[in-house]
């Protein structure tokens, strides 16, 4: 499965970002949000590096789904900036935004397959539409990335047809055909039953080791400690603590985040 | 006086209901695409234009067809422009279909889940590529059994045009009625004939939605 970036096309290796490596792919800056009167995300600065796995933690309401899903655009933010990749986030052009939707890849968590096309299909889709990728190519790469994910002989099943964990995994080609540089991911195993959650995890965690930048919120403190470069631990609408997953998990610097960390064990 | 059979009767009445199907199918063809045209204004995300169409909704929804058929009829006059029964007839039930059918094709959108606009969005498609790839393919199965049904409603509304002086089956029958003294036999013809029409579409949109209930489960 490892495979070097001048194989690009070739074979199911990854795309390679404009972006250099150690730079930052995903800068935010003082980025606000607010649903009417209630501020949601009270201004998050965030730079993301090119390759860092980031897992993204906290309780629920605490904004980090709403900060992923700014990241490409699926939430609308009221001040701050934010670039993609070297492209900066322009709500006004429609252009702009399919632009930088086409660098931004989104798994969701209840997987959101289109039910009346084929697996294959549902991976070849964006690829033709948007990139007028040629049909015999783009069948070609839409087997390699489903072979990726374990799911070779899926090419021509329904979605309904498959479990929960094998759409999932269907969902994380169908992100890869895009060539995208950075990927997110909102609690993708939640939706799961437990014995599906390693399948998933364990492709995303082959994204990781192959140079991929992900951002990542999870439930799953286990795996965010074992992949992740660097935890962010969001309280309130703010990046409350941030560091090394051995620091966040071993070391925790406020009672916020101590308290977070007993409430998972009880 | 001529003497009128059941079979004159019959046929006569079968002549005129050409009309009324030619009637039904363009207010239908017609209203599906005018209903469809402002589906699509309408999902496009602009406020005035919501609330413009939702307006548009409400009034032919809100006012009985004969009123409807009377004003345009009338209405068309005044400005102007010499109308026949059938223009008039023909538009105002195109603009009363388009408005029944882009409110129940709306509700079949709105069903297809939130994930489906968000994950075709983060795949970078288009409005128009959402739309016509991803979301009105799986709307057009829900949206069959109410459209069909629909038509009947249609074919039924038709009946109305004859008050506005178009010939078509209710309104042949009114005028065969008046020559034979016959209006039970007569009338009792007419309503057959819808029946006969009605019926089977009725039946069809039966059998199209317990199929695709199942599909769907």
């Amino acid at each position: 499965m490892s495979s070097t970036a001048e194989k690009k096309g070739v074979d199911d290796a990854l795309a390679t970002p404009h972006t250099h490596v150690g730079a930052p792919i995903v800068r935010i800056t003082a980025l606000r949000k607010s649903y009417g009167d209630n501020e949601v995300l009270k201004g998050i600065d965030l730079d993301v590096m090119r390759g860092e796995v980031i897992a993204i933690i906290g309780k629920s309401g605490s904004g980090k789904s709403t900060l992923l899903r700014c990241i490409n655009g699926l939430e609308a933010f009221q001040q701050g900036s934010l670039t993609v990749d070297g492209k900066p986030l322009l709500y006004e052009s429609a252009m702009a935004m399919r632009e930088l939707r086409q660098r931004v890849g989104m798994i969701f968590q209840s997987f959101n397959l289109f039910p009346h096309l084929s697996v294959g299909r549902n991976v070849m889709l964006a690829p033709r539409l948007v990139q007028k990728k040629e049909s015999q190519q783009n069948a070609a790469r839409a087997r390699q990335l489903l072979a990726r994910v374990g799911l070779a002989d899926k090419f021509d099943a329904l979605p309904d047809q498959l479990s929960g964990g094998q759409q999932q995994r269907v969902a994380i080609a169908r992100a890869l055909a895009m060539d995208p540089a950075v990927m997110l991911c909102d609690e993708i195993t939640s939706a799961l039953d437990p014995e599906l959650v390693g399948e998933v995890l364990r492709v995303v965690e082959s994204l990781a080791n192959e140079g991929m930048t992900l951002l990542m919120v999870t439930h799953e403190m286990s795996f965010a400690r074992k992949v992740a470069n660097r935890v962010i631990f969001m309280d309130q609408g703010r990046v409350h603590e941030t560091g090394s997953p051995e620091a966040i998990f071993g070391n925790p610097q406020t009672p916020e985040l101590r308290q977070f960390l007993s409430s998972l064990n009880d | 006086m001529i003497e009128f059979s059941l079979w004159d009767i019959v046929s006569n009445l079968a002549q005129a209901a050409r009309w009324t199907v030619l009637l039904s199918l363009i207010a239908f063809t017609g209203g599906g695409i005018v209903g469809l045209l402002l589906l699509v204004l309408r999902l496009s995300g602009q406020r005035w234009l919501e609330r413009a169409i939702a307006a548009y909704v409400q009034v032919f929804q809100g006012t009985p067809l004969l009123m409807q058929l009377f004003l345009l009829y009338f209405g068309i006059a005044l400005l102007g422009v010499d109308t026949s029964a059938w223009v008039a007839a023909s538009i105002a039930l195109t603009l009363h279909a388009s408005a029944y059918l882009t409110e129940i094709w709306r509700g079949c959108v709105e069903s297809i889940p939130r994930g489906q606009w968000e994950a075709s969005r983060s795949l970078a498609l288009s409005f128009g590529q959402q739309l016509t790839h991803v979301i009105l393919p799986q709307a057009l199965k829900i949206a069959v059994p109410p459209t069909v049904g629909f038509l009947v409603q249609v074919i039924k509304g038709t009946a109305l045009a004859s008050v506005i002086g178009f010939v078509e089956l209710t309104k042949a029958g009114g005028m065969i009625s008046n020559v034979t003294y016959e209006p039970l036999l007569v009338y009792g013809c007419v309503a057959l004939i819808y029946f006969a029409l009605c019926f089977p579409i009725s039946l069809y949109a039966g059998i199209l939605e317990r199929k695709f209930n199942v599909v769907h489960r």
